[in-house]
């Protein structure tokens, strides 16, 4: 076979051991036999594919893949030593406009939603509980609007499940939430994502 | 590569074929097509009987092995005896291999090829489609590569006067670094926001659209009515980055207004950057879709589609084939998408023990264009996930292939790092390496090249096959992941003029493109090379 035999030892060394044929008994042998030929049926199969796809050009770009498979490899090399200085970690860097930022961002500016002024980094917690979004507010706007609509089918107009009411009634569920997700924020480091 | 093309449309013959073309020409080739029968798993074959096994005429099927079929005389012989064949019989040194229908040349002892021979091939397959299958798969096929695709207006998109609007801008900016480079301040647990925001701030085609002002918010009707827009505040926040400050910005406008329009993702915890993305280009599309399109999910198959710059930009269109693996009828349906979510091979990976817990290791093959491999190939549809063939009138095992149609200028690719696990009832993280590469050709994904191997990669003698450059891609940005499941940091690497910069929220420091290469990706994005080398002429 053009496709020789080295194709099929290859195929037998790695899957499974070449049996012995000497020691099986005539029906086994009668089954190694026709394995090989379905293996070498497919072997075959797979190189004549390879064999037109490389003979037409088909087989894409395939130095500029391997440079690129080089790089990385390079890359992850040179990386990995530990003597090369690579990342420094990004919070306690300058950057390369020559600044420096504290841990939590500390510019200052008015929220768009209740008009307080709110520091940059605790912005999205405060954010969350002034929309009366998130998951604690939630549970706890579902337990007052269940409230608010019987009190709503009493005749009250107040609804405290809109998130941008100003009513008392979110006020105080906030001011709670609020100070316990500022211990949480404040006890943590730099590390915070 | 010129020795590629070159080959492709017209392998040269050794001196046999060509000898044997010149005698015999095409009825050889003629004579065997009733004969041609194709597998719908995409091989095809040679059966002469239906009754009787073909057997070599010299051993009778005493040494089996790969039967060849004489185009002359039509007579057998085995691996073993083709040799003999055709020492026997002057001048019968071609035959054909029954098993995938190629050429075999006996005295050259290889497979040979000619475009005459796979028409010839083709045109039989295409014969035995089932009838409906024709048009889709039949127009791939033949349709010639060198139809020159519509140029995107957006790619003259107002350069120069996004230019002058920059150097304009250009007061207090440190002049050495790109224009539009500055930080974004961590607002409690964004970072995810602000990885894709830094991307998206720097997409060619879309930074030069709202630079160009090609957006604006004095008749913005979205605005003008009370309503959220989302664009608008994409506005402010390039109008911000490329103002020449370069103090970290606070994008808590943006996060407001994101917020109403994803109540359903509002809330201070950590989120999935991807998720986020795809979020934000839906909030950018209502501003048009709505407008201009009476169905938000109308998308024109081929011309263009929604207009807004979140599609324009970043839309593409996905191929997916159906083949019933019983009767071999394809069905096409298109899908478009504005990312491809990939999945990491596992298979790759093998187990160790280590200290008596078997851990999967990563052997350092893990590539992206393995994942894509993976993307696109055919897949066995289970037997419980049996569809309906309408051809065979019932529910058949399927195979499944997808493919790329058409590409975005923008290619947006999320790298799908989870794993569930049934078992246990929880998904972890996949932290292995995957490589990716900086210049990528996504031909071998495209539908044609597809659809092309699925036909055995026949050729066709007409198709020119130029490489077509709306295929070649550039990297721009990575967003990396770095942490466990619920809870990590997002940290985007932009390449602006040839050098990278890691944009860690407020931080924007220089590295090197190994530290990126490197780097554990989780969102990669590339821009048409076109597009990537005229940004980088500013």
């Amino acid at each position: 076979m053009w496709i020789p035999k080295q194709w099929r030892a290859m195929a037998g060394l790695l899957s499974m051991s070449v049996p012995n044929e000497d020691n099986m008994s005539p029906h086994m042998q009668l089954s190694s036999h026709f394995f090989g030929d379905l293996l070498d049926s497919i072997i075959v199969d797979v190189a004549s594919e390879c064999h037109r796809v490389a003979r037409l050009g088909l087989d894409r770009n395939l130095e500029e893949e391997e440079e690129e498979l080089r790089l990385s490899a390079q890359a992850r090399v040179t990386v990995a030593n530990p003597s090369n200085s690579g990342e420094t970690n990004g919070k306690y860097v300058v950057d390369i406009f020559g600044q420096t930022h504290p841990c939590v961002a500390n510019e200052v500016f008015d929220c768009m939603n209740c008009g307080r002024p709110i520091v940059a980094g605790r912005f999205a917690p405060h954010l969350e509980k002034c929309m009366g979004k998130g998951r604690k507010a939630r549970s706890k706007a579902t337990r007052s609007s269940t409230a608010a609509q019987n009190r709503y089918s009493r005749g009250s107009p107040v609804s405290a499940s809109s998130p941008y009411s100003n009513s008392t009634s979110t006020n105080r569920l906030l001011n709670g939430t609020y100070s316990h997700t500022v211990e949480e924020y404040s006890n943590g480091t730099c590390e915070g994502p | 590569m010129a020795t590629r093309n070159s080959d492709f449309a017209n392998p040269k013959p050794c001196e046999h074929l060509a000898d044997y073309k010149l005698r015999h020409g095409l009825s050889g080739y003629k004579s065997i097509q009733k004969w041609l029968k194709a597998s719908p798993y995409g091989k095809t074959s040679i059966k002469m009987c239906e009754t009787n096994m073909p057997i070599c005429r010299f051993c009778s099927g005493f040494h089996q092995g790969r039967l060849f079929l004489c185009l002359i005389c039509s007579s057998l012989s085995c691996s073993d005896h083709t040799l003999l064949h055709t020492q026997s019989e002057n001048g019968h040194d071609i035959a054909v291999d029954i098993e995938r229908s190629e050429l075999y040349c006996s005295l050259c002892s290889d497979q040979v090829y000619d475009p005459d021979f796979d028409k010839v091939v083709v045109s039989k397959n295409i014969m035995d489609m089932p009838s409906k299958t024709h048009d889709s798969v039949v127009d791939d096929l033949m349709r010639r590569s060198s139809k020159r695709k519509r140029l995107n207006p957006l790619m003259d998109l107002d350069l120069k006067r996004s230019k002058l609007l920059v150097s304009m801008m250009d007061r207090r900016a440190k002049s050495c670094y790109p224009l539009g480079l500055r930080g974004l301040n961590n607002l409690g647990s964004t970072c995810f926001m602000n990885s894709v925001l830094q991307a998206l701030l720097h997409a060619p085609p879309f930074r030069n659209y709202f630079l160009s002002e090609r957006h604006d918010p004095e008749t913005c009707k979205k605005r003008s009515s009370g309503q959220l827009c989302l664009a608008c505040d994409f506005g402010v926040i390039f109008s911000a980055l490329y103002s020449g400050d370069r103090t970290p910005y606070s994008p808590a406008q943006f996060l407001y207004s994101w917020w109403q329009h994803s109540a359903n993702l509002a809330s201070y915890e950590q989120q999935d950057a991807h998720e986020f993305f795809i979020s934000v280009l839906d909030g950018i599309h209502e501003r048009e879709g709505k407008e201009r399109n009476s169905n938000k999910d109308v998308f024109c198959v081929d011309n263009g589609g929604c207009q807004c710059i979140a599609h324009r930009v970043f839309s593409g269109m996905l191929r997916s084939d159906v083949t019933c693996t019983t009767c071999g009828f394809t069905s096409t349906t298109y899908d478009p998408c504005v990312d491809i979510s990939l999945n990491m091979d596992t298979t790759n990976f093998s187990s160790v023990n280590v200290a008596n817990k078997s851990v999967r290791e990563d052997t350092g093959r893990s590539t992206l264009l393995a994942c894509l491999d993976l993307f696109t190939r055919p897949e066995r549809l289970g037997s419980d996930q049996k569809l309906y063939c309408q051809n065979c009138q019932e529910k058949r095992d399927s195979l499944k292939q997808m493919s790329i149609k058409r590409l975005p200028l923008v290619l947006s690719l999320h790298i799908k790092r989870f794993e569930h696990s049934s078992l246990r009832r929880s998904s972890r993280k996949i932290d292995w390496y995957l490589q990716f590469p900086f210049s990528l050709d996504m031909t071998p994904y495209l539908s044609p090249s597809i659809v092309r191997n699925r036909f055995g990669n026949r050729v066709f003698g007409f198709e020119s096959d130029k490489p077509d450059i709306s295929s070649e891609f550039e990297i721009f940005a990575v967003v990396t992941h770095s942490g466990m499941l619920d809870s990590g940091h997002y940290v985007t690497y932009l390449r602006l003029q040839n050098q990278w910069y890691k944009c860690d929220d407020a931080w924007v420091t220089e590295v090197d493109e190994r530290i990126v290469r490197a780097a554990q990706c989780y969102m990669i994005f590339y821009v048409q090379k076109m597009l990537y080398c005229k940004a980088n002429e500013d």
